[in-house]
């Protein structure tokens, strides 16, 4: 995949340009991980297909144990499963992205769940990985994020763009500021859910294919909830919701 | 326990309706009394010093003394009056002013000779021939005519029968002394009969609108009848008078019969609401008295009147008593009431008047029934009055119910509305469900069975592997499929497009996306999950059969609109792939995979031939199929619309 001819695309975070990797570096400098995943088959499998790709992993499998591993050592990515048995992967997320923001952040989502993604999405995760995914996708996955690509897929693409249409009543699933999408980016993720490739995005919307993929962080950053306001609100609904 | 329970009510309710009949009988003695009373009571007289009672009667040959007030015998001829002689002093000194005779009450007429002169002749006096009325006269004696000392009256008195003639006590004396009686008399006698005539117009031509616009209430016709009857009759002049048509006048005076028939029908229509089978009955003396008014004479007509005529008032006035007893005592309201004590008083007066025409009684022969009729004629008005305001607060009453009810009735209407939407909605649920349940035991069921069945036997291989990622697979596609697409199919599209595109990965094969527009497809507002699983399977199909049994490297999916045979473009899903292909018999199964493909395999691809075919016309789709050495081709051409029932599932 070609991952380092984008990294240089859009830069939403500036301090993570020193630290930018390509994805044949060498060991020496391998990409940290965390991986939180409490069930034990799931969490061998990611974890040897991102040992296999060279990534240097620790993984976790409760909140208790991610926790202390992150007191010992910051990992350039978090990837984390959301129903941990102590707790809720959102905690993590939260806490993680307020206190070591140049970690980007990974849910570990099953099939269909875009609605825990989405939850995520607004506690700070930029990227999502299916737990069914092959190792090389997984592999790859990990590395477009470091260099800067969110993946997005179709359904959570879809999920987004209607809660961007107007409706009487609030629809189902997490609660989701869309406010802030420009028309443009609504647009994409148009694309997007129609199964549209960057390209062809791209290319119906007179952009450079280049940029795409910095338009869908841009997406997941503007649906991340900030203020403390907001925050609170954000745990009240969750909490009514029961993620 | 029941009839225990029925008995104490129905004996209560008997003897409440008992004593509610003693009540009104006790209000009915009391207002008899009080009539009697009034009746008896004497009219104010003038002073006793100017009565002249003392006369001579000469009459039918003979002559003797008579004291007034006297009666003589009835007669059929105006030639013969009865002639009374006598006399009153007058002084020239003591008198200031003119002197009259005043005559309180007489039948029929009569004239007034003092010294020899006529001065008043009662005969041109319309209101003074009629006997019901008990007209006063009074006459000013010219003062040229007046001696000092005694002064000859002379008093013709004309008699036409049936009843007897009468005179009563005559005064002369000042006019300004005898004229406030005379007044009295007048305003009693004469000007309230005709206020009470013209109330009776009036209620006459009220009624007659009310029945004009209520044809089912003919109880409203009979009265403006009678109304109408009693009105012509008291403008009526009488027999004596020169009249255009004698005979019709003379029906119309003797119509009290038919007048008081009329009231009777209209109590039987309005109180007892049926018309009994001899009610009839009630007009043979008014309709007799007609015929002999018609076509009989004078003489003969009054005399029917006498006979006939007012003992039938008689008989109404007491069936119209009870009739109206019997509605008090049922309905217990106000026009019964009101009703009941005007017919009391007029039965009173009847008798009454009965009694002293046949000199039963000694009185001043004065005839009350026509006038205490405008007691009855007063009780009809404000029963109708009463029954108007009645009906005007139920209308009221009716409106404001009528709004209550159909508030109720909208709610109830709502509320089933609702419950029907409730039904259909769960009714709707419950199809969705089962489709769901199928196409998850269609496809899920399958692939977890085959997965139980591989890890039974120990298989190691990738079998178990795929069969469990086809079953994800599956599920992701019906959960994505329950996702609401707003009726467009791309949604459904781009996200099958990321699974293909994972599932094609590890076979190193690339999934070529080709959409014609940046729209894509029609969007179809009638687009079902279970359309949405049919066509996503159809397209799984493909790319199995591509990967699996063509072995094909390259796959494209197109994705364009096409316009049909009728102009509408409708949308259409290519799959192609560059594997070896396979031979399509007629039925479109395919018999044989090409090449080295092995029997089963072309089996298989056969059986899932068969089955894109049967997705597709579930969905109203046509499908395409062309397969050749160098590659496969499925279109699949969605339908204008999409079929609503699953017609073709089996």
């Amino acid at each position: 995949m070609a991952v380092a001819t984008c990294s240089g695309g859009i830069k939403l975070r500036p301090e993570h340009t020193p630290m930018t990797p390509s994805s044949d570096e060498g060991p020496a400098r391998a990409i940290t991980i965390l991986l939180v995943e409490d069930d034990a088959p799931t969490r061998w499998r990611l974890q040897d297909a991102l040992a296999k790709a060279g990534f240097d992993v620790d993984a976790a499998a409760t909140l208790t144990e991610a926790r202390a591993s992150l007191a010992k050592r910051v990992p350039r990515v978090l990837l984390t499963d959301l129903q941990l048995p102590d707790g809720h992967g959102n905690d993590l997320i939260r806490e993680t992205r307020q206190r070591h923001p140049d970690t980007e952040i990974m849910v570990i989502s099953i099939l269909g769940d875009e609605e825990s993604v989405i939850s995520a999405i607004t506690v700070g995760a930029t990227g999502y990985l299916l737990k069914d995914a092959f190792p090389t996708d997984i592999a790859t996955t990990v590395h477009d994020l470091v260099a800067g690509h969110s993946p997005i897929s179709a359904s959570i693409a879809r999920f987004i763009v209607k809660r961007t249409q107007a409706s009487a009543e609030p629809p189902p699933g997490p609660p989701l500021n869309t406010t802030k999408l420009t028309p443009r980016e609504i647009d994409i993720l148009w694309g997007i859910a129609k199964g549209f490739s960057y390209a062809e995005i791209a290319s119906h919307l007179g952009l450079s294919r280049q940029t795409v993929p910095g338009h869908i962080k841009s997406i997941y950053r503007k649906l991340e909830v900030h203020t403390r306001g907001e925050a609170v609100f954000e745990a009240v609904q969750q909490g009514l919701i029961k993620l | 326990v029941t009839d225990q329970a029925v008995k104490p009510a129905s004996s209560g309710r008997s003897r409440k309706s008992l004593s509610w009949l003693f009540q009104y009988v006790l209000l009915q003695a009391l207002i008899v009394i009080v009539c009697i009373i009034a009746l008896r009571h004497p009219l104010r007289e003038p002073p006793s010093r100017y009565l002249v009672t003392a006369f001579n009667l000469t009459d039918r040959g003979t002559t003797h003394a008579v004291t007034l007030p006297d009666f003589v015998a009835s007669r059929y001829s105006t030639d013969s009056p009865a002639l009374y002689t006598g006399s009153f002093n007058w002084s020239a000194g003591e008198a200031h002013g003119a002197w009259a005779v005043y005559l309180p009450r007489f039948t029929n007429g009569l004239e007034i000779i003092v010294n020899g002169i006529e001065i008043l002749d009662s005969r041109r006096d319309p209101a003074a021939n009629r006997p019901d009325r008990a007209t006063p006269e009074i006459a000013v004696i010219p003062a040229s005519l007046l001696r000092d000392g005694p002064n000859d009256l002379v008093i013709r008195l004309y008699v036409w029968g049936p009843i007897s003639g009468f005179l009563d006590r005559i005064s002369v004396g000042p006019d300004e002394v005898l004229r406030p009686y005379y007044e009295q008399r007048t305003l009693l006698f004469v000007t309230l009969p005709m206020v009470f005539a013209a109330w009776q117009a009036i209620l006459a031509v009220i009624l007659t609108m009310m029945w004009a616009m209520r044809r089912h209430e003919p109880a409203y016709g009979a009265l403006a009848v009678a109304m109408a009857l009693g009105a012509i009759q008291a403008f009526s002049p009488t027999a004596l008078d020169q009249v255009t048509y004698p005979r019709l006048n003379a029906t119309l005076v003797a119509s009290a019969p038919l007048e008081s028939g009329f009231v009777v029908a209209f109590a039987v229509l309005f109180f007892v609401r049926r018309w009994p089978r001899y009610a009839s009955l009630i007009f043979v003396p008014g309709v007799l008295l007609v015929l002999v008014g018609l076509f009989g004479d004078t003489a003969s007509i009054r005399q029917f009147f006498l006979f006939l005529g007012a003992p039938s008032v008689g008989v109404h006035l007491l069936l119209l008593a009870l009739i109206v007893a019997w509605s008090e005592l049922k309905r217990q309201d106000v026009p019964s009431l009101l009703l009941g004590c005007a017919v009391s008083v007029v039965l009173t007066c009847w008798v009454h008047d009965l009694l002293s025409v046949l000199q039963v009684i000694p009185d001043h022969r004065i005839f009350f029934t026509r006038l205490s009729y405008s007691v009855l004629l007063i009780a009809i008005g404000a029963g109708l009055t009463w029954r108007f305001a009645r009906a005007l607060n139920q209308v009221d009453g009716f409106a404001a119910r009528l709004v209550i009810q159909v508030r109720e009735a909208e709610e109830k209407l709502k509320a089933s509305f609702a419950r029907e939407e409730e039904r259909a909605r769960a009714a709707a649920l419950a199809r969705e469900r089962a489709r769901l349940m199928r196409d998850l035991h269609d496809g899920l069921g399958g692939q977890l069975v085959s997965i139980v069945a591989l890890s039974e036997r120990g298989e190691t291989g990738g079998g178990i592997g795929d069969a469990a990622r086809a079953a994800l697979k599956d599920l992701r596609l019906v959960i994505d499929s329950m996702d609401d697409l707003g009726g467009d199919l791309m949604l459904a599209l781009g996200s099958w497009r990321d699974r293909a595109t994972a599932q094609l990965r590890p076979h190193g094969i690339t999934l070529n996306w080709r959409a014609a527009t940046p729209q894509g497809l029609p969007v179809h507002p009638e687009l079902r999950p279970w359309h949405v699983i049919q066509i996503v399977r159809i397209l799984d199909e493909a790319l199995t059969n591509a990967v699996k049994h063509a072995g094909a490297t390259h796959i494209a999916v197109g994705i364009d609109t096409f316009a049909d045979a009728s102009g509408f473009a409708r949308g259409s899903i290519t799959v192609e792939d560059d594997g070896k292909g396979f031979a399509i018999a007629g039925g479109g199964d395919a018999i044989a995979g090409g090449g080295d493909a092995v029997a089963s395999d072309g089996e298989k691809a056969g059986r899932g031939l068969r089955n894109m075919r049967g997705r597709a016309a579930r969905c109203g789709a046509e499908l395409e199929l062309a397969s050749g050495a160098g590659g496969t081709r499925v279109r699949l051409k969605l339908p204008r619309c999409f079929p609503d029932s699953d017609a073709v599932a089996g």
